[in-house]
């Protein structure tokens, strides 16, 4: 992963100490609460409905094992012994005070993190496919491109205020893990007929209030253009985005009311004008960044396409091993190793969350199984990317007794959860109770794994934090004179066929979400073909079947 | 109005400003110098300036304004006033860098209106080398923040104060 310079670490050390001065003036009366909340939203702290709320920067979803030693000491520390994964692959932690943040910061920095960014409208953590480097359908390795990003984006002189927050994926696979197509940018790696390295870029898309598919603007940008095309985007979009309402402020909208041709026509006319001085970066900074992420030692043989793993020998004498290999591992491209998801969604924990102590167990797995490298996913759980075949039984052993095996991945209760009403100011509604509300109705896992591949996402509010209109399932908290209620989508999908989930009739109240979940999977078990998934039947046959089921029984 | 210029604060502030209705060239005003230098709307500067005969040496930009309309008359500026209605209004920022690095304008910059000390690294970045307080700001935090940073990411324009 990439290793910080000196250069890196005399900014850091710049930036946490502009923090403690700001924070020192704050709590002197010096600055007043209005201007300081700018100053520290841009190093990740929010104020939420009984505290502050820090979130940290895990860049594009990657941690060494000493890094995520430190997030378990800040936990401890600092904290109340969690923290918790968000949808943009950070970590936040939820009863900081605001005094001691400065030495959240320094110890963050000690160990080459931070929360630059992390949240304010500018540019936000870059986040990539949690399988970068370790997978066979990748065209290229997304992770030198995100740090360069990363590194460009970070204190922009230029794109720091921008009329509202600015979110880039990136994903060098044929298949799209980091959903691209709901970004404000989302690029995906190319190669031309000639083999020379560019980009897809996609631009508009989002979830909030108003979602949108992100539209082509350009099929094919030469990958040395990266940062000057990016640029001329956000010069565009700071000039011409709406500032005088909030919730018409992303890019989103700016592309839909101008059309993408026309906004295009302005990208490549800006584009044009200003990419010979505009911020570049040299080939040999490439160089030097792709040599950082050098890909695990081949234990087997690389293939081309997901490989078998040779099963590991328990699978046949252990059915819980052999559930948890078949739900929670995924194929590596070198036959000899597999990668590993540990699923952030046991039962009783809430969505996401992780103890202080399960911090410092992974990492200690991580450096045992997997390099020492930790990724974090927008799903909300970790993976170790690179753990050798022959070691998956002993590190299931390890994971199960810390709670961290639970086989569910992309299953029904593996939820994609906003904190909600319980910590968020603005949520209408409440997510952990659904949550936890769903996960006891269908705590058989024969059932689960029956069911098959499935996603609920809930969000508590119409912000979409939960991203529920990419959800098969998407649940959306609303609050109609202060009771709260519950409104379903159905048929939303995030990866390469995304899509934006369907309203499925009026929301539902609290206590009979699980229910009106329960008759949508019904519908779906009635309706489906063999191995055809909840969003097809949705796309074969509409949302009529499932309305009927869930208002008939409701009525 | 307290100015930080070349890194430091001065108080005397020799321009004044052409509102768009009023007549030009300034006279009648008895408290105005007729030598004092005279700031315009980019309307009215580009009005001005096609009515021939235009002595008018410093712009005044709203955030709304397309800076490659003072492309072909910067020579004849000194100052162009960049004005932040709200500091969080970052279109300022993109017509400074604008006016520095595609059409290399060499003369003051200034930042106007919602200027606060924190932001000031970032104007200073992005090419601003003068900035108007509405009230007095402490001399030794501006310069702080100025030279806190030893080091940025991306290429910047010279800040007013070394490092």
């Amino acid at each position: 992963m990439y290793q910080y310079t000196e250069y890196d670490r005399d900014f850091l050390q710049s930036r946490v100490e502009e923090f403690r001065d700001q924070t020192r003036r704050r709590l002197q009366g010096e600055l007043d609460e209005e201007e300081f909340k700018q100053l520290r939203l841009r190093n990740g702290l929010y104020l939420q409905r009984h505290a502050y709320m820090l979130r940290v920067a895990i860049p594009y979803g990657l941690l060494s094992s000493v890094q995520l030693r430190r997030l378990a000491h800040i936990a401890r520390e600092y904290d109340r012994d969690y923290g918790h994964v968000t949808t943009r692959q950070n970590m936040q932690f939820n009863w900081p005070e605001l005094e001691r943040v400065p030495d959240i910061l320094a110890e963050l920095a000690e160990v080459d993190m931070h929360a630059i960014q992390t949240s304010g409208n500018c540019i936000r953590n870059t986040t990539t496919d949690p399988l970068a480097g370790a997978v066979a359908d990748e065209i290229e390795d997304p992770r030198p491109w995100c740090e360069l990003i990363r590194q460009w984006s970070t204190l922009h002189p230029e794109f720091n205020w921008l009329p509202r927050k600015f979110k880039i994926a990136v994903t060098g696979a044929r298949s799209d893990r980091a959903a691209v197509q709901v970004h404000d940018i989302g690029l995906r790696i190319v190669h031309d007929d000639a083999g020379e390295t560019g980009f897809e870029v996609l631009v508009g898309g989002g979830l909030g209030r108003t979602p949108h598919i992100g539209q082509l603007i350009r099929s094919f940008l030469p990958a040395e253009h990266l940062l000057t095309y990016l640029s001329a985007i956000l010069r565009v979009y700071n000039l011409e985005g709406r500032r005088d309402n909030l919730y018409k402020a992303r890019i989103k909208i700016l592309v839909n009311a101008l059309g993408i041709d026309t906004f295009r026509d302005k990208v490549e006319q800006q584009w044009l004008e200003t990419r010979t001085l505009d911020d570049s970066f040299m080939p040999q900074q490439l160089a030097s960044l792709k040599a950082q992420f050098p890909g695990a030692p081949v234990l087997g043989e690389i293939g081309s396409e997901p490989g078998d793993t040779t099963a590991p020998d328990q699978m046949f004498s252990n059915p819980l091993f052999n559930q948890w290999y078949q739900a929670n591992t995924r194929a590596h491209r070198d036959s000899g190793r597999r990668i590993v998801y540990l699923s952030l969604k046991a039962p009783g924990q809430p969505a996401g969350d992780i103890t202080a102590e399960q911090m410092d167990i992974v990492a200690d797995l991580a450096d045992r199984y997997s390099l020492g490298e930790i990724r974090s996913t927008h799903e909300q759980n970790l993976v170790l990317a690179h753990v050798p075949a022959g070691e998956l039984f002993s590190l299931w052993t390890e994971l199960k007794s810390a709670r961290l095996a639970t086989p569910n991945l992309h299953k029904l209760t593996d939820m994609i959860v906003c904190p909600g009403l319980d910590y968020c100011s603005l949520a209408n509604a409440g997510t952990l109770g659904i949550y936890d509300q769903i996960y006891q109705r269908f705590d058989d896992l024969d059932y689960l794994h029956e069911l098959g591949d499935i996603s609920i996402k809930i969000s508590g509010c119409m912000n979409a934090c939960g991203h529920h209109h990419i959800g098969d399932i998407g649940i959306l908290g609303v609050d109609k004179g202060g009771v709260e209620w519950y409104q379903l989508t159905i048929g939303g999908h995030a990866g390469d066929k995304a899509a934006l989930g369907q309203r499925l009739g009026k929301a539902i109240a609290k206590d009979e979400v699980a229910n009106a979940i329960e008759h949508l999977l019904e519908a779906y078990i009635a309706c489906r073909e063999p191995g055809e998934s909840f969003h097809d039947v949705v796309l074969r046959l509409g949302t009529a079947p499932f309305k009927e089921k869930v208002y008939a029984t409701a009525a | 109005m307290p100015l930080l210029r070349n890194g430091h604060l001065v108080t005397t502030n020799p321009w004044v400003r052409l509102e768009d209705d009023a007549p030009y060239p300034i006279h009648s005003s008895t408290d105005t110098d007729p030598e004092t230098p005279v700031l315009a709307s980019l309307a009215r500067f580009l009005q001005l300036q096609s009515d021939g005969a235009c002595t008018v040496s410093g712009v005044w930009l709203s955030p709304d304004d397309d800076v490659r309309q003072l492309a072909d008359h910067l020579h004849r500026l000194q100052v162009i006033v960049i004005d932040f209605p709200k500091y969080t209004d970052g279109r300022g920022y993109t017509q400074a860098r604008l006016l520095r690095e595609q059409f290399h304008f060499a003369g003051e910059l200034r930042a106007s209106g919602d200027v606060r000390p924190d932001q000031i690294l970032f104007m200073a970045r992005a090419g601003i080398d003068a900035f108007e307080f509405d009230t007095e700001p402490d001399e030794a935090l501006l310069k702080q923040i100025l030279s806190r940073f030893h080091v940025n990411y991306q290429p910047s324009y010279s800040l007013p104060v070394a490092g």
